[in-house]
């Protein structure tokens, strides 16, 4: 096995195997002596480690939706535009924002020879922490929350409005008036619409009482009607408003204004710290969005509760051996089955190429059954789907926005801020507190 | 005005040592605008938004002095582009000539061939075929459409909006091909010549003219309403960058700006070439003057396009498409000036012969860069993105201001 | 061919036409003096019967022998096209008035005339270079100007003026400075 003599896939699986070999190894040797005792601290403090596997699965899931959405984003703009978008890297393009990513990760780490080190390094890191600690306090589903506390609502503002500083770090110390510029804006337009954004929700918390989001998504549980949007509709729009504003999404985006300042605070930046801005900027959109759908839409509420016949309850220990025998045969029969129409319908198809693609279908039905039977079974897996189905409605509504209209001008962009946004957040509290008051009495 | 220069960096007698420094030398100021250009108050900054930069159409490089947001005022400086086309055209013959002249304004190249083709015909005493005349109308129209087209996705790109760039390009894209089918090229069309041009009309140019001429009026509505009705946009050009048209006429302005605001003045109405008399359609005009009216007009003037070229491909005579000219061409010597209205405004060109094959001057006088010095008086006050928005809806091009 | 335009113009400026107003096609054209351009040009301007308010072209030119400065007006009501020509600048070191009192427009077309040949306008606030840079030294449009060009070494080498490289002393007299005859 001479390295050089390796392709690329195969040094990789060269160093792979031994690796996981030996640590699967070291791993089972490790759990069977010390398990019982690892098992004890786990159960004895069960929060915090509860905590951290939330955490670190909601670290480690934020990537990936940053790239579906840097990829929606470029598909659904392509087309609006009346162009195709990414098509050559994966089925339809889908892989491009992967290799959107790699790539930056490969690029050369330059740091201008002017800026004020410390804080140039920093700035991209606050922007992007601020943007993933409130992904903790999403309720993505009941069962699915990793920091469900009363505070829940309070936390989101406080923290997202951290990168605002971050931004401001950017634009100051890159030693370039463009970056200052854009840095200043950012502030400038992100402490405008805070305000308008934290009043519009108090109407919520009015009428719910707490500040804690699962509880706001369990208050408009029951059929469509309930949701927060029907029952504040002034408030979902000034909210609405004042997250494109916050998320620095057109026509609010100023701070990056591709035609005037050529990237704003960002642009000293390459590689990887650029990087950092734009998936904190996408992640961003989705936690906004996320929030919204919260808030408004009834997060992971389904619009109408249908009672499930829990007949498909399976028992899978009744089949005793039978269970490896079906899962062992079962791929193969179903493979052949939706095999053979492909091959017997088209003279072209290969032999192997239809068994290819009576794999993915088989493949594609199985997952899909799965699904559905978890959909129903399985609360936690049937409000997450919900809830995701309306997130990306609203990530979809932001992609159409940057699409269709153009940016507004700061001083329009503040003075809307100021002097409409804020008096209508303050008219929807007293309504809010109004109607209570006749209803209570 | 000054003499004290500093040392030029292609002498190789001077040695200049190569410091490092942060920042550019302060510029010595050479005239007294200059001087007061260069002179900082409280609070104010140099943003140079250089040659390489996403909004300026071309290589333009425009010094803004910014106290905050606001302009305070603001320099262009030229020359990025400058290729010496007039001297060029000083030691190529006639023919050569007009092909120098292509490049200039080469989003709407028909019409750099049209003004010295037209002055060098006044020169020669040739008599254009009344077909050949038709036919240069009708590619004219079309390119003025084409421009108007492209300029709207232009303002509306320089504004944030991404969509119409690309939807204008779909617009653009059709009538570049339909005009590569009759001359072979998609934009430096070398279409004209001296006495008619090169080669009639062929059957791929007119079946796509008649699909486009279809459905090309409610397909550039469709587009429009994308933008006309969009509050953002409109918000942004309205009472921006007004110009009024005594100032208008002092500082030299045609075409849709000088339209725009107010002054009625079209060369096709007030001075008719080619067969214009004959065409009947109206000259939009606003009275405004802001950027909202100069981006209306143009939009007004694509419609009046089309007329023109529906009552062109009416009323077409066949004959000859290029007079019978003797190949080595030696005008009278004398002096002739030939203008067209483009879509910028007036285009022209200054041809002083001295009985050579080669024209002694040829002077290009290109709108944009009258348009140019528009661009610090009006947006005294605004903000930067505004800087933007006015030089959009001036619609430069680089090429023609930089010759 | 507008007599009407023709006659008003020589009964106006009279004594102060070094031609006869000439006429070709649609164009007219008048010479004044370098003395008198200014008070014709604001004439041009001003007069009511006239009202010549555009200024659409302002250029200069290098006959070889001398320099002028060519003004081509136009008028916004009732369509006249006009071309004043002020001929007799010098060649060495051409000083014109400039037109900037009247046409704020005009500081522009000056700059770049000045870039070009060198003519300075007097009372124009920004006369600098246009195109060239700012250290430029020689004034391009002249016709003493000559490119060292690469094309010298091509099999057309010397056919053309600017093709032939080196300073004027290598060329002959014939060659230097190409003189238009009357222009």
């Amino acid at each position: 096995m001479a390295w050089n003599r390796l392709t690329p896939a195969g040094r990789a699986l060269a160093v792979l195997l031994p690796v996981l070999a030996i640590g699967g190894a070291l791993t089972t040797v490790l759990l069977a002596t010390f398990g019982g005792a690892i098992a004890a601290t786990i159960g004895a403090n069960l929060p915090i480690v509860r905590f951290l596997v939330a955490a670190v699965v909601t670290f480690l899931i934020s990537v990936p939706v940053a790239f579906l959405l840097i990829y929606m984003e470029m598909k659904i703009i392509a087309l609006m535009n009346l162009r195709i978008g990414p098509d050559r890297i994966g089925p339809a393009g889908a892989v491009m924002s992967v290799v959107h990513g790699l790539k930056v990760l490969m690029k050369e780490d330059y740091t201008p020879p002017s800026v004020d080190v410390p804080v140039f390094t920093l700035a991209p890191v606050v922007v992007y922490l601020a943007s993933f600690m409130t992904l903790l306090v999403i309720p993505f589903a009941p069962e699915l929350t990793s920091m469900g506390f009363e505070l829940g609502l309070l936390y989101f503002f406080a923290i997202g409005g951290l990168s605002v500083v971050g931004l401001m770090m950017a634009g100051w110390s890159s030693f370039n008036k463009y970056s200052l510029l854009g840095g200043i804006r950012a502030a400038a337009q992100a402490i405008s619409y805070e305000i308008p954004l934290t009043l519009s929700v108090v109407g919520i918390v009015i009428l719910t009482g707490t500040l804690s989001l699962p509880k706001i998504v369990a208050a408009q549980d029951g059929s469509f009607l309930d949701w927060f949007i029907f029952r504040q509709p002034l408030a979902a729009i000034i909210f609405f408003i004042a997250i494109t504003a916050e998320a620095n999404r057109t026509p609010f985006d100023n701070a990056e204004a591709d035609q005037e300042i050529v990237a704003g605070f960002a642009t000293e930046y390459s590689g990887m710290r650029f990087g950092f801005f734009f998936f904190a900027e996408y992640v961003n959109v989705f936690i906004v969005s996320a929030l919204f759908s919260a808030v408004f839409l009834g997060g992971s509420n389904p619009p109408i509760h249908i009672d499930v016949n829990p007949q498909i309850l399976i028992d899978l220990s009744a089949l005793g051996i039978g269970l490896p025998l079906i899962a062992g045969i079962a791929p193969v029969l179903g493979t052949l089955l939706f095999a053979a129409p492909i091959w017997f319908a088209s003279s072209r198809v290969k032999g192997w190429q239809a068994l290819v693609a009576g794999f993915l279908i088989f493949g594609g039905v199985s997952t899909a059954a799965v699904g559905i039977w978890a959909f129903v079974m399985l609360p936690p897996v049937a409000s997450l789907i919900w809830f995701l189905i309306k997130t990306f409605a609203l990530v979809f509504t932001f992609v159409w926005m940057r699409g269709t209209l153009p940016r507004a001008r700061i001083d329009q962009l503040m003075g809307f801020a100021w002097k409409w946004l804020l008096p209508a957040s303050l008219l929807n509290i007293f309504a809010t507190a109004f109607a209570v008051l006749i209803a209570g009495r | 005005m000054t003499q004290q220069m500093r040392p030029s960096l292609d002498d190789p007698r001077v040695a200049i040592p190569a410091e490092s420094t942060w920042y550019e030398p302060a510029p010595i100021p050479q005239t007294e605008r200059q001087a007061e250009f260069l002179t900082l108050r409280e609070g104010e900054m140099f943003v140079n938004m250089g040659p390489q930069h996403p909004s300026t159409h071309g290589v333009l490089r425009v010094i803004i002095k910014v106290n905050g947001e606001k302009v305070v005022d603001l320099d262009p400086v030229l020359g990025y582009l400058h290729r010496g086309v007039e001297k060029l055209c000083e030691n190529a013959d006639y023919h050569q000539a007009i092909c120098y002249t292509d490049p200039l304004e080469y989003v709407a190249s028909l019409f750099c061939e049209a003004a010295p083709v037209a002055a060098f015909e006044k020169l020669m005493d040739v008599e254009v075929p009344l077909r050949a005349q038709y036919i240069r109308v009708l590619t004219m129209e079309l390119n003025r459409i084409a421009s108007h087209t492209l300029f709207q996705g232009w303002m509306a790109l320089d504004l944030g909006g991404i969509t119409p760039i690309l939807w204008a390009f779909i617009e653009r894209d059709e009538i570049v091909d339909m005009l590569a089918a009759l001359t072979g090229q998609k934009l430096l069309y070398n279409y004209y010549r001296i006495g008619g041009v090169n080669g009639d009309l062929n059957h791929e140019f007119m079946s796509r003219l008649g699909t486009w001429m279809s459905r090309a009026a409610a397909q550039i509505d469709s587009n429009l309403a994308l933008i006309n009705e969009n509050e953002i946009f409109v918000r942004r050009t309205r009472g921006l960058g007004v110009l009024d048209a005594k100032t208008a006429l002092k500082m030299g302005v045609t075409g849709p700006n000088l339209r725009a605001s107010g002054v009625p003045y079209d060369l096709r109405r007030d001075r008719p070439y080619l067969v214009y008399p004959e065409l009947e359609f109206d000259v939009p005009t606003r009275d405004e003057g802001d950027s909202l009216a100069r981006y209306l007009v143009r939009m007004d003037e694509i419609k009046q396009s089309i007329r023109i070229i529906d009552q062109v491909l009416h009323e077409m005579p066949d004959g000859p498409v290029m007079a019978k000219l003797p190949r080595l061409l030696r005008p009278r010597p004398g002096r002739a000036f030939g203008a067209v209205e483009g879509p910028r405004g007036v285009y022209g060109t200054y041809a002083i012969s001295d009985g050579t094959d080669q024209p002694f001057r040829m002077r290009i006088h290109d709108p944009s860069f009258v348009h140019l010095q528009l661009v610090g008086p009006l947006t005294k006050g605004n903000l930067i993105a505004d800087t933007m928005a006015v030089m959009a809806s001036l619609d430069p091009v680089m090429g023609g201001v930089d010759k | 061919m507008d007599r009407r335009l023709a006659a008003l113009l020589q009964e106006k400026f009279g004594e102060r036409l070094l031609t006869p107003v000439r006429q070709r096609y649609d164009e007219s054209e008048i010479r004044v003096a370098l003395a008198d351009a200014t008070d014709t040009l604001r004439t041009l301007h001003d007069d009511p019967a006239l009202r010549f308010e555009m200024l659409i072209d302002l250029c200069g030119v290098d006959t070889g022998e001398e320099m002028q400065v060519v003004y081509h007006l136009s008028s916004s009501t009732s369509g006249d096209w006009l071309r004043v020509i002020v001929p007799g600048l010098d060649r060495t070191s051409p000083r014109i008035a400039s037109a900037t009192f009247m046409w704020p427009g005009a500081e522009w077309m000056e700059r770049e005339a000045y870039d070009m040949f060198g003519i300075i306008f007097e009372g124009n606030r920004d006369l600098r270079r246009i195109y060239m840079p700012d250290d430029y030294r020689s004034f391009p449009l002249r016709k003493d100007f000559y490119l060292a060009d690469d094309a010298s070494r091509s099999p057309a080498a010397g056919v053309r003026n600017m093709e032939r490289a080196g300073t004027p002393a290598d060329a002959t007299a014939a060659t230097t400075l190409r003189k238009s005859p009357g222009v």
